[in-house]
């Protein structure tokens, strides 16, 4: 993927992958 | 007009009432600055969420996309990375002790009420400044909304916000950002679809966006120094800006923290992405605005139905208002709590410390008002103007806040001189240094160079003050300080 395709998209799936990340991190913290 | 009349008389209503009906539980000076220091996940997060989505998100964040392009939308991962480090790492030690105020923190870890003197002092200088950036932005939607000169907006729109902020304190200022966080997802969230209807559909956005400006898909409209340090900027904001730290105290538990903390993370970055699609929106249907600010006004007034236009008029009129009330606890908060009761009258009588309390926030509320009223500090770009306060805070708290309760070492006197030095050498890039860089990196490394130094060449802190952030044994037991 280039140009707007990956600059665009991109950043919406970066934000996800991090909100994923935090939201594993809290179930292991409190499991 | 008369629609628009309509929501915002409907949305000031409610506003007004939850600040009064606050009233009735703003018994003890905990209850007024940190809400009882009991608030569950729900608007603990809420709170959260909505102070850190202000103008700055509505008109300038939308601004800085309409003119320098996506490039400036990557700043954004900053956020949700600050926020886990807050939730990870920070809150767990800077929360073992309950505070009322960011200052009253920097007393117990540092031993020293000269330098909590210190630190309220520069928390209510640079708050003063963002409160009057935000002030101009009310202005601005006073004048769309009810025709208002913009001067007249601003005085309407301070006034609004002291009105229910001085009566209820940080238990109205919770719960009416709660209420403004709905109206801000609400009118983002109805707002979109139909903005890129108007363009023609999501299938050619991509297409028109790129014939109406070619560089905004392009990297290096914004320099790359300046994007990684607006990163840091961000990142360093989100971490040790007061009026978020703050919301630490006011939340129960830990686990709270960590839900609430996470659910503001989502909610701020969905809006965050909503406002960049509408930007792109605003560049295909407004190609030629003389400044960027103007993009999300021009979308809610001539792109969207009145009533729908009136509603994102309210959200960005609610992104405003839950931030700045925040920022008047913040303020308010150091001049009668931290300077004013700490160094002044220890003393005072809760009747008399009620209303100190009280009169602060008139006073820092009314100051920039005052200012912009005699025409200091008008026209910057709102956004450049929350870079600014967020560098200023992170250069001068970074440090002692996260170096405080990490580093066992750290003495008052590195504190002291790390608040200073980040303060000064920030102002001082921000004026004399270059613009490929944000002014927040060159504060943070000298103010981390002073921490450390200065901290070593001192005698250590003495045991008392640091055993509560790094002995593990003593549960945190909700004791206020």
């Amino acid at each position: 993927m280039n140009g707007p395709g990956f600059i665009f998209w991109g950043l919406f799936a970066a934000c996800g992958l991090i909100l994923v990340g935090y939201a594993l991190w809290m179930w292991w913290t409190e499991r | 007009m008369t629609v628009q009349t309509g929501v915002f008389a409907a949305y000031f209503v409610v506003v007004f009432a939850i600040g009064w009906i606050s009233l009735r539980r703003t018994a003890s000076d905990e209850d007024y600055w940190i809400a009882g220091g009991d608030l569950g996940w729900f608007v603990g997060g809420a709170t959260l969420a909505a102070t850190h989505t202000s103008a700055g998100t509505f008109v300038g964040t939308i601004g800085v996309m309409y003119t320098a392009g996506w490039s400036f939308g990557w700043v954004l991962l900053s956020i949700p990375l600050a926020y886990w480090f807050v939730a990870a790492v920070l809150a767990p030690r800077f929360t073992r002790v309950r505070q009322l105020t960011l200052p009253a923190f920097i007393e117990a870890r540092y031993y020293s009420k000269r330098v909590r003197g210190l630190a309220a002092a520069i928390v209510l200088v640079a708050t003063v400044v963002y409160i009057q950036a935000q002030i101009v932005a009310g202005g601005l939607v006073a004048n769309i909304v009810f025709g208002l000169p913009v001067q007249q907006g601003m005085v309407l729109f301070t006034l609004v916000l002291l009105a229910y902020t001085v009566v209820g304190g940080m238990v109205a200022v919770v719960y009416t950002d709660a209420f403004q966080l709905v109206v801000m997802c609400l009118g983002a969230a109805l707002a979109l679809p139909l903005t890129v209807r108007q363009v023609d559909g999501w299938g050619r956005l991509f297409e028109l966006v790129e014939s109406a400006q070619p560089t905004v898909f392009a990297w290096g409209t914004l320099p790359a120094t300046l994007l990684f340090t607006m990163g840091l900027a961000f990142f360093l904001g989100s971490v040790a800006t007061p009026e978020k730290l703050i919301r630490l105290y006011a939340m129960k538990d830990m686990p709270t923290i960590r839900r609430g903390v996470f659910f503001a993370v989502v909610v701020v970055t969905c809006l965050n992405l909503t406002v960049f699609l509408m930007a792109l929106g605003a560049i295909v249907l407004f190609p030629n605005l003389p400044t960027g600010d103007l993009a999300m006004p021009m979308v809610a007034t001539a792109v969207l139905p009145p009533a729908l236009g009136a509603m994102m008029l309210a959200a960005i009129t609610a992104a405003m208002m839950s931030t700045v009330d925040s920022l008047l606890i913040v303020a308010g908060s150091a001049l009668s709590v931290d300077l004013y009761q700490n160094l002044v009258d220890p003393d005072a009588s809760p009747r008399r410390r009620a209303w100190v309390d009280r009169t602060g926030i008139v006073v820092v509320g009314l100051v920039p008002l005052v200012l912009l009223l005699s025409g200091v500090g008008e026209g910057e770009l709102v956004q450049f103007i929350v870079l600014l306060f967020t560098a200023l805070m992170a250069a001068s708290f970074a440090l002692p806040v996260v170096g405080g309760v990490l580093w066992r070492r750290a003495t008052r006197e590195g504190a002291a001189s790390a608040m200073v030095g980040g303060v000064l050498s920030t102002f001082a890039w921000e004026v004399f240094g270059s613009e490929a860089i944000d002014p927040v990196l060159p504060g943070i490394i000298v103010s981390a160079v002073l921490f450390v130094g200065v901290s070593l060449a001192t005698p250590p802190p003495p045991a008392a003050a640091v055993a509560p952030y790094f002995e593990r044994d003593p549960k945190p037991d909700g004791s206020r300080g």
